[in-house]
């Protein structure tokens, strides 16, 4: 059991807990958005939304293991802080990015949609 | 019993990649049913039948996939330490699951694009007072 391990027996549980909050949360508030472009069609709504909630899982999930492959040595507990947080945050920044801007595709969708249906 | 650690990681590897696999293509393959029916238009018989093949062809492509890309070279004279094993099968496992999300993604556009184009010939051919009906909601 030495510093590598123990990183990333620390690292697996926070990341794994932070993405299925976070999609769980943009799964449960995007669906209000998704009835709004599909006109409150319920029946196509919910098999889009569970499939891009899936997609989601599967390819964060799978970027948050395969960092495993290419982490730093660990010696001490200092590294094991810093290289943590740093890889930690490398993740947590990307998926704001990704975030705001799915927000603000879907604000751009909503607002075409809104503006065709006044000039019809 | 020098290669023990490369055949435990073999048999972490297959179990993780197999269930994922299934649980996958269940989930998108019930999703996809709704596609379906709106793409064929109600015709249940020939939904469910193109849904089924699509499923198998999945299953076909991913699990192929996966058992091709097993194998685990290690060519160094020390034993396999297993923080090396751990990186490795990170390694395998994270890019299988992006593999598989992405395959998910193209399959979802494959969806979108059947019931865009099913919609357009519809409407080009039938414009029945229904249709018309639902698009005013």
């Amino acid at each position: 059991m030495n510093y590598n391990i123990l990183t990333y027996c620390i690292y697996l549980p926070i990341i794994a807990v932070i993405m299925v909050k976070v999609g769980w949360m943009f799964y449960t508030h995007g669906e209000i958005f998704l009835l709004h472009l599909y006109k409150q069609d319920e029946s196509i709504v919910k098999p889009i939304n569970n499939l891009l909630l899936t997609g989601y899982y599967l390819t964060n999930l799978g970027y948050a293991i395969i960092t495993l492959a290419y982490w730093e040595k660990v010696n001490n507990i200092t590294e094991m802080l810093s290289t943590l947080s740093e890889h930690l945050g490398i993740i947590i920044i990307g998926l704001a990015v990704l975030h705001y801007n799915n927000v603000l595709c879907l604000n751009y969708l909503v607002k075409t949609k809104t503006l065709n249906n006044k000039s019809k | 019993m020098e290669n023990s650690k490369i055949i435990i990681g073999y048999l972490i590897y297959l179990p993780i990649v197999i269930i994922l696999t299934i649980y996958v293509s269940k989930m998108l393959f019930k999703n996809g049913k709704y596609f379906m029916l709106d793409i064929f238009k109600g015709q249940e018989d020939i939904a469910l039948a193109t849904n089924k093949l699509f499923e198998i062809g999945f299953y076909l492509i991913n699990i192929g996939w996966a058992l091709l890309i097993l194998k685990i070279s290690y060519n160094s004279r020390h034993e396999m330490s297993s923080q090396t094993l751990i990186e490795i099968l990170s390694m395998k496992i994270g890019g299988f699951s992006i593999y598989l999300g992405v395959m998910l993604f193209i399959n979802l556009f494959f969806f979108f694009r059947g019931r865009r184009k099913s919609r357009q010939s519809f409407k080009k051919v039938t414009n029945t007072p229904i249709y018309n009906v639902r698009e005013e909601q």
